[in-house]
């Protein structure tokens, strides 16, 4: 090979070394810095083992896959983490749906249940060192009874028609009606400065009672909260700050998770959860809060969908099993009904209505005088999303329904529900039937009984949700006998076909301990600590 | 000048003035609405219909344009409808965070272009040569959400030498920072630099074949001091011109980077702004994003007009 020209003699081979080091300058200029601190183990460091005892300090670092929006706040979306780490509720829910106190120390329901009253703690300061009286609750609830506010649990906080303060700490709640599920709403209602509370919707300010402050956020970025020092709990929390940081790729995600950048994250899609099983420093936690989960809806004014035994066809197709393991990860429970089961509606005979039946599916159809059939589906366009609406449409395939994928982004599909522009099909998730079964049909749209995108509606099921939500004072057999017509009537008019019942599948490091979250999956550190 | 650039003005405001109808118009017919998005997919028609009145979206749409309008003419671009905060410090703070990345990722061209191209001109080394074909190749084939993906497994998870992603701010801790910018200035200037490295090597190669070189080698003259002070600015002119196009290139990849090293600059922004359908957001910044292009335009043209003065009395 000839040489272009002539080469460097070896005794100044400097040009080759000089570019050399032009090439790895920079890097060597990054790496090098890493000699004066490394930014790896600024955030992963962590305190000694303590032999399993808590510690106190040490940031958390939290990934979440969208950032905060403040006009949010009063509203459970999907990203809800942090409401209870700035703020309080009145009273949270054990795993069995018992109310335990909070702020609210105890309660006592009227025997008519047209009003409650509650005793407060005494000893609560907010953020700026005002402290917490009954007026707050006054405030919390009026608040939410604003539609601006866009709460889900609205219903049930206008439900409150008249307030009596007895004292700064005692205060009676009277209902317009009854309510079987005001401590839904207790759980759900974070008790926010009414001051502030402008700044709190638009992000500038976030005060409240919980176990940590805001120090800053930086919208794109995520939250920087650290303790507070005056928190009611004597001697919470243990971690000295919470760092929520936003990765919207979950391949990044992941990499934060597994690089020990990040210790805790409730948003590693279901698909890639096999990644991190097989890392032994990190662990798997699967909730049944049952928050969420993943339904066929249908449009029952579309012929022939308008016909329940073609709506039944449908329900017996879907193969929930393989659903949940092959696009959810297998975290979650196959089941027909919404009801988690740690829901007071769940039976396992709900659960298991509909299996995966084509044959009958087939008879159904035939009997309705159909062989096949051809409609849209509408899903939202995210991966995760789309791997549910294709399972659907491989199901339904083999029992002859055909169906058009129709990928929507999220805020079109979401207007489309809310307006009932739905196609004949689409493929979504809801949430709401992790609390008081009533409140699944007054708050979740897609349930509502006066009003839902399926255009479902039916006396007999206004009936039974109004008196499921209306009579508190039902014993636990009149109850549960309420919650089989609501259950009976969901299955046998299959407006909403359930296919697999989600809660959060939470993943953190190993060292990282004491981690809850409440019903309507509110973080929960005040025992949370690393070792 | 003067009277030229009075003269040009003209034009590219009506060049911006069409681009925000055109903005303001298509945005509208997008579905999906930022009360909606707000409101949740649990919500009834009542709380859509209070979240609207109160942002405004009841107006007619001319009213709602002319509000803009108005916001941008006054300089208070109001608040953000989903996302939160004011829109001119969301839209700062992206600027800063895209143009950190551009720098660092336009730092790295340069750096990485010149090794590529020197090195690749000038190595007897077959060996060597090879390797950066390969690499160059390699930069220029692989697309950022594979080779950010790569950088990410190797220096953040199995190295555990630098972060996976995210961002500290430069005025807190510099030192902090350059290492959460090492990987995604890398990821974003790898295949600018492959580009700039081949059309270095090209231009070195072609200098150094010329006839001046021979002479000059004939004459005595050490290589080093050919290759420094003969072949390269020979070789520079249109590597410079080529530096420049790649720029743009950088600030359009950067929107893909920042999502791989959940890096909070422009393209984050508008990706959530676009997906709330936050109205004010998106507005502002495609508009931003013409304003600029309009401004570079305008620049151009003057320069051209000062070098050339025929331009000017057109």
């Amino acid at each position: 090979m000839t040489e272009l020209y002539p080469s460097p003699s070896p005794s100044t081979g400097l040009s080759r070394r000089s570019t050399l080091l032009a090439g790895g300058g920079a890097l060597l200029l990054g790496l090098g810095l890493t000699g004066c601190r490394s930014a790896v183990s600024e955030s992963s460091s962590a305190p000694q083992e303590t032999g399993g005892k808590p510690r106190r300090g040490s940031t958390l670092n939290l990934a979440v896959n969208s950032d905060f929006v403040p006009a949010l706040l009063f509203a459970q979306s999907g990203q809800s983490l942090q409401q209870r780490l700035i703020y309080n509720t009145l009273t949270r829910y054990d795993d069995d749906l018992t109310p335990k106190p909070e702020l609210a120390t105890s309660w006592t329901y009227a025997k008519d249940g047209r009003s409650i009253t509650l005793k407060l703690r005494d000893d609560v300061t907010f953020h700026d060192g005002r402290p917490f009286t009954a007026d707050d609750v006054i405030f919390a609830v009026k608040n939410l009874q604003n539609p601006v506010r866009a709460a889900q649990l609205r219903g049930t906080a206008a439900a409150v028609d008249g307030f009596e303060k007895r004292g700064d700490h005692e205060l009676v709640l009277k209902l317009a009606h009854p309510v079987n599920n005001l401590f839904d709403l207790f759980e759900f209602m974070i008790i926010t400065d009414e001051k502030t509370v402008e700044d709190a919707v638009t992000g500038k300010k976030l005060i409240g009672t919980g176990p940590f402050r805001l120090k800053k956020w930086s919208p794109g970025s995520g939250l920087s909260l650290t303790r507070n020092d005056s928190y009611w709990l004597p001697d919470r929390p243990y971690l000295d700050g919470v760092e929520l940081r936003v990765i919207p790729q979950a391949d990044a995600l992941i990499s934060s998770l597994r690089s020990g950048q990040s210790q805790l994250s409730f948003h590693v899609p279901g698909k890639s959860l096999s990644v991190i099983k097989s890392d032994p420093k990190l662990k798997i936690t699967n909730y049944d809060t049952g928050a969420g989960a993943s339904y066929l809806g249908v449009n029952t004014t579309v012929a022939p969908l308008n016909d329940k035994t073609v709506r039944q066809a449908l329900a017996w197709a879907i193969d929930r099993d393989r659903l949940l393991a092959q696009t959810l990860g297998g975290y979650g429970l196959a089941s027909a009904a919404p009801w988690p089961k740690s829901s007071p509606a769940f039976s396992e005979a709900h659960r298991t209505h509909y299996n995966h039946n084509p044959g009958k599916a087939r008879e159904l159809l035939k009997s309705a005088g159909h062989s096949k059939l051809s409609f849209p589906l509408l899903h939202i366009g995210l991966p995760g999303e789309t791997a549910v609406a294709e399972s659907i449409q491989y199901d339904l395939k083999q029992i002859g329904v055909h169906t058009t994928l129709e990928p929507t982004d999220g805020a079109t599909a979401q207007k489309k529900l809310i307006s009932q522009e739905m196609p004949a099909l689409w493929s979504m998730s809801h949430g709401f039937a992790q609390v008081q079964p009533s409140t699944l049909a007054v708050s979740a749209y897609p349930f509502n009984e006066a009003k839902n995108t399926s255009k479902y509606r039916s006396a007999a099921y206004t009936k039974v949700v109004q008196e499921a939500w209306t009579k508190p004072g039902t014993g636990a057999a009149e109850a549960n006998a309420l919650h089989e017509q609501i259950s009976g009537i969901l299955l046998d008019e299959a407006f909403i076909i359930d296919l697999v019942v989600r809660g959060q599948v939470q993943v953190n490091a190993d060292r990282l301990h004491g981690v809850a979250l409440n019903k309507f999956s509110y973080l929960n550190l005040d025992d949370a600590y690393l070792v | 000048m003067r009277g030229y650039l009075l003269r040009r003005l003209p034009s590219a405001l009506l060049v911006l003035f069409g681009a925000s109808f055109l903005i303001f118009a298509i945005l509208r017919l997008v579905p999906g609405d930022p009360a909606t998005s707000l409101a949740g997919p649990d919500a009834d028609a009542a709380t859509v219909a209070a979240i609207r009145e109160r942002l405004g979206l009841d107006a007619p749409l001319l009213t709602q344009y002319a509000h803009w309008i108005g916001s941008l003419v006054t300089g208070d671009l109001g608040p953000s409808y989903a996302i939160g905060g004011q829109v001119s410090d969301l839209i700062g703070d992206g600027l800063g965070a895209t143009a950190e990345l551009t720098a660092a990722a336009l730092l790295f061209v340069i750096v990485l272009g010149s090794a590529f191209g020197i090195l690749g001109a000038t190595s007897r080394s077959g060996w060597v040569r090879s390797a950066i074909r390969v690499t160059t190749t390699a930069a220029l084939a692989g697309p950022p959400f594979v080779s950010g993906v790569l950088l990410v497994l190797l220096f953040a998870v199995v190295l555990g030498v630098l972060p996976p992603g995210g961002r500290v701010s430069f005025l807190g801790a510099p030192d902090l920072a350059a290492q959460y910018l090492l990987l995604p200035a890398l990821c974003l200037a790898l295949p600018s630099a492959a580009v700039l490295g081949r059309y270095l090597k090209d231009g070195i190669e072609r200098a150094l074949a010329e006839d001046y070189i021979r002479t000059a080698t004939a004459a005595g003259v050490a290589p080093r001091r050919l290759l420094w002070r003969h072949a390269l600015p020979n070789a520079l002119p249109p590597v410079v011109t080529l530096l420049g196009m790649q720029t743009g290139h950088l600030l359009g990849g950067a929107v893909l980077v920042e999502a791989i090293f959940a890096w909070p600059g422009l393209g984050q922004l508008a990706e959530q702004g676009l997906s709330r359908r936050d109205y004010p957001v998106v507005q502002d910044l495609l508009l931003l994003l013409v304003a600029v292009f309009v401004v570079v335009q305008l620049l151009t043209d003057l320069v051209y007009a000062w070098l050339d003065p025929r331009i000017r009395w057109e």
